[in-house]
């Protein structure tokens, strides 16, 4: 297979499509695939043999792919990013033409994938030679990306099975990696609502749930809708495959703040499995209400929190803090009616700074309203 | 500051401001336009019309020397009455200005210069104009202009190399007036550590970290030390930060028996006696005689429009003292 010839590459394309063989005509058309690393195959102008053997838009979309290949051997990103651009608006003219089908979705997801990888490849060329706004390429392979969604969500006229709405999980995966990138959180919306008004929401495959409901649970902590950003996350977490310890430890990033923030402190040796370690003391502060460790924890490790968006949420845990030295003070004074005094002295004892009476008469009232029966938000920020 | 087709074109159709006409003309049946005083004025792009024409064009310098006029000669121009009039003057003007960079693909030391001029001057509007009837500011359209001039300029920031001089001031600011919004804390948390421990961004981050604790006596504490412009930024959450105070009084110090003093209720608003009487009265606090009578039942929010934001702005007058709308506007604060 790696080192077959042109000819017997292009007869191959032509059986699978012909053969209606989504999963073979994916591996045809992706970089996943040895048949990339083919010298034979990576021709700078393949037109005019693909032409002989493929019917249009096919000719077109493989002469791309192989122009493609000759770009990624050569290490011109930029240039695979154009032609694989190429194979995508290619695919989805024949796509379309596919009317109440829908084997050709491998082949999509092959290619879109594809397109994304390249499209961030390439930024990073361009970015090292000081070209080019951050975010352009990225921006551009989400709007091809989009078209591809557009064609599968409406497509309303096919069986359950033959629906190229099957496509649609896969597209928003990619479509929310791209957002996350460029930091465009607010596009995520129409695609989580488009998904979640269909009907094979609950149908598609774990892998794709899994990847889902992670950016999903993402975009809710970042809205600070904790209980939804849990309850992904929580499923992200436990559907995931115990092989991809990488993958869960991603997840277990986002899914303990917001756990924390809601009251559940993870275990030393969850931390210590998943190399995690960056949150042992911040776990163990919030436990013992020790808001000078919290600060230092925080301050220690503040680069990787940040780097991973975090950070601000973690500081939300400052509240549950208070409310566990607080009870502190009350286990020791051992009586019903606590001076505000002896507050102000542990809150000093912490060297919380500049903090007088009114202000440990504000946090107290604001830990009050918190537990109160029926705070319009639980968490008790806005 | 105006391509002369337009000039014609205004004069001929009697589409001149009065701020732009020839001084003594003002009466005629056709004013002339003042050459030195005439500014281009915001059109909105439409189908099959070119304004890509380079003689319609001003190029960057021109521009910032028109920013400048709009602030000196008509901003910071104590006989231009009311100040309702000429924000809308400006405001339509600074739009054409931004409308030229836009389609010139402005960057660099005058792009930032001019967008630091117009956020600042929509900061201040938005407080002095608080309040107004919609006719003649309306709240939503300045805060779009706003966010869009702040994005674009923290861009500049970003992307263009330095030195940026007021960089700390317009992060601080960008903060304060977005305060507690996600994309705002994270951006600021992204700035390199140097920056974000300058002065000013790290006075912003304890007033936004006060406003997620909901802690609102720390936040009015911390607002005494903002300067003018910073409080301007501010003032907008004021209210919900008053409010939340209320609020979380009206269940912390829940109970019959209980009577907190109103003297202390005024220090910790930062609010005199009658405006904190009034405050309560309008979420429906009870006040009995100098002492506040906190219940958890009986905060309620007030109907829409009966709280005006306009009564409370004593925090931010002050500190205006003799600063002019020139000196606020250019930055010399």
């Amino acid at each position: 297979m790696a080192h077959i010839t042109i000819n017997q590459y292009l007869q191959q394309v032509y059986e699978a499509i012909d053969n209606r063989d989504g999963a073979f005509c994916a591996e045809l058309l992706s970089f996943k695939h040895p048949h990339v690393a083919n010298p034979r195959l990576q021709l700078s102008s393949p037109e005019e043999k693909c032409q002989q053997v493929l019917e249009p838009p096919y000719d077109e979309m493989v002469a791309a792919h192989l122009r493609c290949t000759y770009a990624v051997a050569n290490h011109d990103f930029v240039e695979a990013y154009k032609f694989q651009t190429l194979v995508v608006q290619s695919f989805l003219r024949a796509f379309q033409s596919h009317k109440e089908e829908n084997w050709a979705l491998p082949l999509m997801f092959a290619v879109t994938l594809d397109l994304r990888i390249f499209a961030n490849n390439a930024e990073q060329q361009l970015q090292k030679k000081g070209k080019g706004q951050p975010g352009e390429m990225m921006e551009k392979a989400a709007e091809q990306l989009m078209s591809c969604f557009r064609v599968c969500a409406s497509d309303n006229r096919a069986g359950i099975e033959d629906s190229k709405k099957w496509g649609m999980m896969f597209l928003s995966n990619q479509l929310f990696k791209i957002y996350f990138k460029i930091n465009k959180l607010h596009l995520c919306k129409p695609l989580i609502r488009a998904i979640d008004s269909s009907n094979l929401k609950n149908d598609y495959s774990p892998a794709q749930k899994v990847t889902y409901r992670y950016y999903v649970g993402r975009k809710a902590m970042f809205d600070s809708d904790f209980k939804p950003a849990e309850e992904c996350l929580s499923y992200s977490f436990h559907h995931c495959h115990r092989s991809s310890q990488k993958n869960k430890r991603m997840i277990l990033i986002y899914l303990l703040p917001v756990k924390m923030l809601l009251g559940h402190m993870p275990t030393p040796q969850l931390l210590k499995k998943y190399d995690l370690m960056q949150f042992s003391d911040v776990t163990k502060a919030v436990s013992e209400g020790n808001l000078l460790l919290l600060h230092n924890a925080l301050t220690k490790h503040e680069t990787f929190f940040i780097r991973c968006g975090i950070f601000l949420i973690l500081e939300k845990l400052k509240i549950i803090t208070y409310r566990n030295l607080f009870k502190k003070v009350y286990l020791l004074l051992k009586t019903h009616q606590l001076p505000l005094d002896a507050f102000l002295v542990a809150l000093n004892m912490m060297q919380v700074e500049d903090v007088d009476v009114d202000e440990v008469q504000c946090i107290l009232a604001n830990l009050i309203y918190m537990v109160s029966p029926d705070p319009p938000d639980p968490m008790g920020v806005h | 500051m105006c391509p002369a087709r337009e000039m014609q074109e205004r004069e001929s159709q009697n589409r001149l401001h009065h701020f732009e006409m020839l001084a003594g003309t003002e009466g005629h049946r056709k004013p002339r336009a003042d050459p030195s005083r005439i500014v281009k004025e915001y059109s909105r792009p439409a189908a099959g019309k070119d304004s890509t024409n380079p003689s319609d064009l001003r190029p960057p310098a021109v521009l910032l020397k028109t920013v400048c006029y709009l602030i000196d000669d008509i901003a910071a121009a104590p006989a231009l009455q009311p100040w309702s009039e000429v924000y809308s003057f400006v405001f339509d003007r600074l739009r054409g200005v931004k409308q030229d960079m836009i389609i010139q693909r402005v960057s660099g030391t005058e792009c930032v210069a001019i967008l630091e001029r117009m956020v600042r001057f929509l900061i201040y509007a938005s407080y002095r104009l608080c309040g107004e009837p919609l006719r003649l500011y309306d709240p939503k359209i300045n805060e779009t202009h706003l966010q869009e001039n702040l994005s674009w300029l923290l861009d500049c920031y970003a992307s263009g190399t330095g030195p940026h001089t007021n960089q700390d001031e317009f992060q601080a600011l960008g903060l304060l007036y977005n305060l507690g919004s996600p994309r705002a804390m994270q951006h600021i948390m992204e700035l390199p550590e140097e920056l974000r421990s300058s002065p000013a961004i790290s006075l912003a981050l304890s007033v936004n970290q006060a406003f997620l604790e909901r802690n609102p006596v720390r936040l009015l504490r911390l607002a005494q030390k903002l300067n003018f412009l910073q409080s301007c930024a501010l003032h907008r959450h004021l209210v919900t930060c008053r409010k939340d105070l209320l609020l979380i009084y009206s269940h912390g110090f829940s109970s019959r028996n209980c009577r907190f003093p109103l003297d202390k209720l005024c220090q910790v608003l930062a609010l005199d006696w009658s405006l904190t009487t009034q405050l309560c009265q309008t979420y429906g606090v009870e006040i009995k005689d100098n002492h506040v009578v906190f219940t958890k039942t009986a905060f309620t929010d007030p109907e829409q429009g009966k709280l005006q934001c306009l009564q409370y702005h004593n925090i931010v007058e002050e500190k205006q003292k003799d600063l002019t709308v020139r000196s606020i506007i250019h930055g010399s604060t």
